[in-house]
């Protein structure tokens, strides 16, 4: 069970990026989760429900994506969604199979209500852009 | 006058982590340490796989160990006749986190190790999504556990590179197949490389620590090429 305290250092990060972007305020937050993340996408919106109480996050919409998990065969170059993990490819039968989707636990988007002046994105050093929406 | 404003950040949420565990492992490589981050289900023997390592290296191999658990130094005490030891209690957390491992590594003895184990917490499933600057991971499956638990968490199989089965010893008292137990890997990962071990008498630990020297050789060789790379 460290759905907890991975959801507990997302809601730091997301406080961060709010207070730098001179946010009042967090909106929606986005992720997404594949199946080996090693995360359940249940348990994380539980540990979210219980830990954003306290946080600027309160309140906000979770938004869960989940995404399937997706390979690429090394041999005949296939790329195929995976049923199951057994990782064997289901065109030529080869073993050397790479994942391409299916790993991530990805924090995609964070909205927040800003004041006006602060429309103009700053560049922090975050590695982020920010586009004004409405 | 407030307005909505959508920040794009599209990153893993464990990315500053996953930074810091490359970090270390590169500098963990220039020391000549080579790092292995066992796992495995509770009892599979762990801590028996470190001392009958311990003992067949004796003096001619430096390693140290940082060994996890929700409480007690039990683990260490029975480690620390054979090797520098540090015992890490998590409290109630089910998996060793960098941090962790960081502050462990301050408390043993300052020396240039060959081979630091680090022995994380008995779970197959959250010890899976944490990079602990490891070199290697090795999952450990007892004979007693059932030959058909790989395919049951598939991500730890997955994200290690070798299989340990343990307790050989009892291979003829348990409904155990080493075959099924190594195709059913294989599926999920199939270049894991597999040891079948018996830590009490020692059988098979040979040719484990074999497959550690080479491991540590080539992470060394790739070392020493990127420090002529940054020299020339």
């Amino acid at each position: 069970m460290h759905e907890m305290s991975l959801i507990r250092s997302l809601l730091k990060q997301v406080e961060r990026l709010c207070e730098q972007n001179d946010g009042t305020a967090v909106e929606q937050i986005e992720v997404e989760i594949g199946p080996l993340s090693g995360v359940e996408p249940l348990l994380v919106r539980e540990a979210f429900e219980i830990l954003s109480v306290e946080t600027g996050c309160a309140g906000s919409r979770f938004v869960i994506h989940e995404v399937p998990l997706k390979v690429r065969c090394s041999d005949c170059q296939a790329e195929f969604e995976l049923p199951s993990f057994v990782f064997i490819c289901s065109g030529c039968q080869s073993r050397a199979i790479q994942i391409t989707s299916g790993n991530e636990f990805r924090l995609l988007n964070v909205t927040i209500q800003a004041n006006q002046a602060a429309n103009t994105p700053k560049p922090r050093g975050g590695g982020y852009e920010t586009e004004p929406i409405a | 006058m407030t307005t909505m404003r959508k920040l794009t950040i599209n990153q893993d949420i464990q990315a500053n982590n996953k930074r810091r565990a490359a970090e270390l492992r590169s500098a963990f490589s220039d020391r000549g340490t080579f790092v292995v981050n066992l796992v495995s289900s509770p009892g599979a023997g762990k801590t028996s796989l470190l001392e009958a390592t311990a003992k067949y290296w004796g003096d001619r191999r430096r390693m140290a160990v940082l060994v996890g658990d929700l409480a007690t130094e039990r683990d260490a005490d029975r480690l620390r006749p054979y090797v520098p030891v540090e015992q890490l209690t998590t409290g109630g957390a089910c998996h060793l986190e960098l941090s962790l491992v960081e502050r462990g590594l301050q408390r043993l003895p300052d020396e240039d190790y060959e081979f630091l184990f680090i022995e994380n917490i008995g779970n197959l499933v959250c010890p899976a999504s944490h990079d602990l600057a490891e070199h290697l991971r090795v999952v450990v499956l007892s004979t007693t556990e059932g030959d058909d638990k790989p395919g049951k968490y598939p991500k730890m199989f997955r994200t290690s590179q070798a299989m340990v089965i343990s307790k050989s010893d009892l291979l003829p008292h348990v409904p155990f197949s080493i075959d099924a137990a190594i195709d059913d890997a294989h599926l999920i990962q199939p270049s894991l490389s597999v040891f079948s071990v018996c830590s009490l008498t020692s059988e098979g630990i040979a040719a484990w620590c074999d497959f550690l020297e080479d491991a540590r050789q080539r992470v060394q060789n790739l070392a020493n090429v990127d420090q002529e790379c940054a020299e020339q």
